[in-house]
């Protein structure tokens, strides 16, 4: 595994001679975006038409609870963070199933029990704020090699997982029932989306943190749909998108000297902001 | 129009629905029969979506659903095409309809491209309904007429054995509705499916249906529709003091008219 990174960055280094590149810290940071950011787009664009930003708003949130579960109970707060995003999303989505409640109703709820039971964790243990500002702010220049494979599995994963069940989750979103009459099972395409989003989110946090998180999903979504006529461009410009505002974020934050996952977002709006000018001229019919 | 000789047939037998404690269904009796066009009429709240939802396996009921194909036609699961009321969709939404056919039929995941065929399939079915120049259209923008005529060729598509058609007149204007019913009657001629049309509107169901079920939760009648439509039936679905008139047009079509002095 260790020779697999190193290959790689010898790789970066013969592609890209530039010297935000040089240092190895900066050579993770730009791999950790590369590779969730464009997943986080790809999940993006049917989060969006589904109206589910709220959604990931929540399991952004949650792992903020996640974080402080993990370093209560003296587990990696890396991985209690992934298995705690994991069981909000799927317990959000089932209980969205079984009542009759609207999902704002059943995600603001959980979103603030959530919030509260982690803020009521870290108010009895005084040391634990300076471990959440990387949580919080996110902090791509200290990924660890483990998490960067991390994040080349997850890549691979949604992109296996949007190759078979793309079709399902879009076709589910524009009528329940006539999905069903073609054969898309809902349940367990809802809950499966709910989780792979629960994964990438938790996965995202480390480049943008808690509080931009779900920007990475969002916002490149909604660039895309400025512009993109059918839904194959939908997804290819949204991960387009994600794919060059991470670049130029990390060269942008490297020499304005600025929170690296910050910069990244503000260059996605940047986009976003291109391509709602492009529309606003070229108006569609 | 009917073949004496059917070649499928849907029974359904004593189907009933509960849901929260009440029978939204009780002890629905019909055939479905191929060739023929069978409207679900009834108030609002009759159960006409609960019992197409029934049909579809989307509802748990009792009672028999039972599909009999005559002996030269083998397999037992019938194919259903379901053309659904409306899509909720916004028109800004980054999916044309063509993108819905390879949502709808194809493995490949859209975003990898619509296969040759997946195309050809599209543009005969959308052909056949009138709406070729529709292929790369936004779905969202689609004006109700258009999106009924895309949505009825991607049911067609199939070749379903059995279609059902949810409430295809409303939100559709008065010439989209006649366009609708001449593409009716001129597919039904050369297709060899039954059709189960839930319909507020009683002149498409006087000029088209074969066959009338009438609904209140439980069958308030059912058979042929010129002995169906009696002033008793009609009072005892909607509840008041409804009457059919004919007018004198040219094509007959009747109207539904409630209160009155008659």
């Amino acid at each position: 595994m260790e020779t697999i990174l190193s290959g790689v960055f010898t790789l970066m280094d013969r592609l890209l001679p530039f010297a935000f590149v040089e240092p190895a810290f900066m050579k993770r940071a730009l791999l950790a975006l590369l590779l969730t950011a464009p997943a986080a787009a790809a999940l993006g664009v049917p989060l969006v038409q589904h109206r589910m930003a709220f959604f990931s708003d929540a399991i952004g949130h949650s792992a903020f609870t996640g974080v402080a579960l993990g370093v209560l109970l003296g587990i990696s707060p890396s991985w209690t963070m992934v298995a705690f995003g994991v069981l909000v999303a799927v317990a959000i989505t089932l209980v969205k199933g079984r009542t009759e409640l609207s999902s704002d109703t059943v995600i603001g709820v959980f979103f603030s029990t959530v919030v509260a039971l982690g803020i009521a964790i870290i108010s009895r243990e005084k040391g634990l704020t300076r471990n959440l500002q990387a949580f919080l702010y996110g902090d791509p220049l200290a990924v660890t090699d483990a998490e960067l494979l991390w994040m080349a599995a997850l890549f691979l994963l949604v992109s296996a997982y949007l190759a078979f069940l793309y079709n399902r989750i879009l076709l589910l979103g524009i009528h329940e029932g006539f999905a069903r009459t073609k054969g898309v099972r809902g349940p367990a395409v809802e809950i499966s989306f709910a989780l792979v989003v629960a994964l990438v989110v938790t996965a995202a946090i480390h480049a943008v943190g808690i509080l931009l998180v779900t920007a990475l999903l969002v916002i490149p979504a909604a660039a895309a749909r400025n512009v993109a006529r059918g839904a194959a461009s939908a997804l290819w410009v949204s991960v387009g998108v994600a794919a060059l505002s991470g670049f130029a974020g990390i060269v942008a934050s490297w020499y304005l000297d600025t929170a690296t996952g910050a910069t990244v977002v503000l260059a996605a709006a940047a986009c976003f902001a291109v391509t709602a000018l492009y529309r606003v001229a070229r108006p569609r019919e | 129009m009917t073949v004496n000789e059917h070649l499928h047939t849907l029974e359904i037998r004593n189907l009933t629905v509960r849901k929260g404690g009440v029978e939204i269904l009780s002890g629905i009796d019909a055939d479905l029969r191929c060739g023929e066009v069978t409207a679900l009429v009834g108030p609002n709240g009759a159960g006409k979506t609960t019992l197409l939802l029934a049909i579809l396996g989307q509802v748990p009921y009792t009672g028999e659903i039972h599909f009999c194909r005559a002996a030269e036609h083998g397999r037992g699961a019938p194919r259903i095409g379901y053309v659904p009321q409306r899509l909720p969709l916004d028109p800004d939404a980054p999916i044309t309809v063509l993108d819905f056919f390879v949502l709808s039929a194809q493995r490949r995941p859209v975003f990898l491209g619509a296969s040759r065929r997946t195309r050809e399939i599209a543009r005969e079915s959308l052909e056949r309904a009138g709406v070729a120049h529709l292929l790369q259209s936004p779905l969202g923008r689609l004006s109700g007429g258009e999106l009924q005529r895309v949505l009825f060729a991607l049911a067609l598509q199939d070749a379903p054995d059995i279609l059902l058609l949810d409430e295809p007149i409303s939100g559709v204007d008065v010439a989209g509705g006649e366009q609708f019913c001449d593409f009716l009657s001129k597919v039904q001629c050369d297709s060899r499916f039954s059709l189960l049309l839930v319909s507020h509107d009683l002149s498409v169901v006087t000029r088209h249906a074969d066959q009338v079920i009438c609904l209140n939760r439980r069958l308030v009648c059912s058979g042929a529709t010129t002995e169906v439509l009696t002033p008793e039936n009609l009072a005892a679905m909607y509840g008041t003091d409804a009457h059919l008139f004919r007018h004198s047009h040219a094509d007959g079509h009747g109207h539904l008219h409630d209160g009155g002095k008659r």
